[in-house]
């Protein structure tokens, strides 16, 4: 139990890179890329963790009650949104690519073709 | 407790792998969108419900719809006879 | 590379990395310990320093606000080049009609569709205010906000058609929105500085804790940050649903 978290984290992102390095297709590649990015939401959220502890909004308890990490929480909140962006604009580099190129092949793609 | 953070730990492990190993992309939109499901429920057992909230309305919202704006547009400038290839 | 040789060295390169992880994650201190000092000091002195309950939120507009501007103006990046690479190609056509996929039949849309969408998209978009504006009480805050009211307004698109959403949206007043927030961020930082004190200083009355207008300067934060995130990604909707629709004879592919 003490060993998951970070082992899932692991697990993921060496499955995200594997879909990288074998992936066919650019927009599969992009949902690959977000695969690694979630590893990462896991390791931070998982090592601010603690048992028996609320989360940081001390709204029904008083201040002082054991709370979960908030500084790790902060840095994934903003990161998960900027994420999304990031996949975006990759996905319209994909979408200019398939207009100029008609494939989406990385194999295709080369440059020393 | 750590019953359901264990479970969900494993039930992401093999949402993950469902993700990137579904090759056309049409089905990896919903695997993805899966994936954000359990991503969700995941930070609210590790008590983060800020996180939780955005995730929700980013993993199963925003980015399946941007994946499926993607494929119906390059399917709209396919050739007709090529347009189920993607 | 030949694909077969990527693969393989992508595995050996994992069977060399592998004993480095596993002897980390043997490392790594205790799944639910309590390591992290900053985190439980903030946790202890925050309701009384800034008057705020939600600890997240003070983190992030207060504590490390300086990592949010460089966040923000990642989104803002991120948003100019995807406009840049989609708009730029393409132009834009208010009254254009909606694509169509040769071979596929075209379904009327459904009054049920239409009737849910019209119901719950105000709906959604007061309870994306609402989330946005209780930044400092539950959880909550700008980030989360924007995406509600983004998503609420695509339910537009669902239930009423292309015209009808671009119609109600239009991408002048997402461009004011998503670089106004970002400035007004921006603009918070300066305004300590004006009174001789560091950049992003809390310079306003901070309230009392619990109450929706507490927390000083961070509420301002919170609206640009819920400006820029909630103008930016309906800007991206829109840039790329914007692809979907039929080209014009004159446009280039």
């Amino acid at each position: 139990m003490n060993l998951l978290p970070w082992l899932v984290a692991a697990w993921l992102l060496g499955v995200g890179l594997y879909g990288i390095v074998t992936s066919r297709n650019f927009v599969h590649l992009v949902g690959c890329l977000s695969v690694v990015q979630s590893s990462t939401y896991v390791l931070l959220l998982a090592a601010g963790f603690r048992w028996r502890a609320i989360a940081p909004i001390f709204y029904d308890h008083p201040p002082g009650t054991p709370a979960v990490d908030p500084v790790l929480q902060a840095l994934v909140l903003t990161d998960v949104v900027i994420g999304a962006t990031v996949t975006a604009l990759l996905l319209a580099m994909a979408l200019q690519l398939h207009k100029k190129r008609e494939t989406l092949d990385p194999e295709e793609l080369r440059p020393m073709r | 407790m750590s019953v359901l953070v264990s479970a969900l730990l494993l039930l992401l492990a093999c949402a993950g792998a469902g993700v990137v190993f579904t090759r056309s992309p049409r089905r990896q939109v919903m695997a993805m969108a899966v994936n954000g499901l359990v991503l969700a429920v995941l930070f609210m057992v590790l008590q983060a419900p800020d996180v939780a909230f955005a995730e929700i309305a980013v993993g199963a919202v925003a980015v399946p719809l941007l994946f499926l704006v993607v494929l119906a547009s390059m399917r709209m400038d396919r050739a007709p006879r090529d347009a189920d290839r993607l | 590379m030949n694909p077969k040789w990527r693969l393989a060295v992508f595995l050996l390169a994992c069977l060399v990395v592998a004993p480095g992880v596993v002897g980390l994650a043997l490392h790594m201190p205790r799944f639910g310990a309590p390591v992290l000092a900053l985190g439980d000091a903030i946790n202890a002195q925050g309701t009384a320093q800034r008057h705020v309950s939600n600890m997240v939120s003070a983190v992030n507009f207060d504590y490390r606000g300086f990592d949010t501007l460089g966040e923000e103006f990642m989104l803002l990046c991120a948003v100019t080049g995807t406009v840049v690479l989609l708009r730029g190609a393409r132009g834009e056509a208010l009254d254009a009609r909606p694509g169509i996929v040769p071979g596929r039949p075209i379904l009327p849309r459904s009054e049920a569709v239409t009737l849910v969408a019209r119901v719950f998209a105000p709906l959604i978009i007061l309870f994306g205010v609402y989330v946005a504006a209780h930044a400092m009480t539950t959880p909550g805050g700008g980030f989360q906000g924007g995406v509600i009211v983004a998503s609420g307004l695509l339910l537009v698109f669902l239930g009423d058609g292309y015209q009808t959403w671009r119609a109600l949206v239009k991408s002048r007043v997402l461009d004011a929105c998503e670089g106004g927030g970002a400035a007004l961020y921006a603009l918070c930082g300066f305004a300590g500085m004006c009174l001789r004190l560091p950049f992003l200083s809390n310079v306003l009355p901070l309230g009392t804790a619990k109450e929706v207008f507490s927390g000083g300067l961070m509420l301002l934060e919170n609206l640009g940050v819920t400006l820029a995130v909630g103008g930016g990604f309906s800007l991206i909707f829109l840039e790329f649903l914007e692809e979907t629709r039929a080209r014009k004879p004159d446009e280039p592919k």
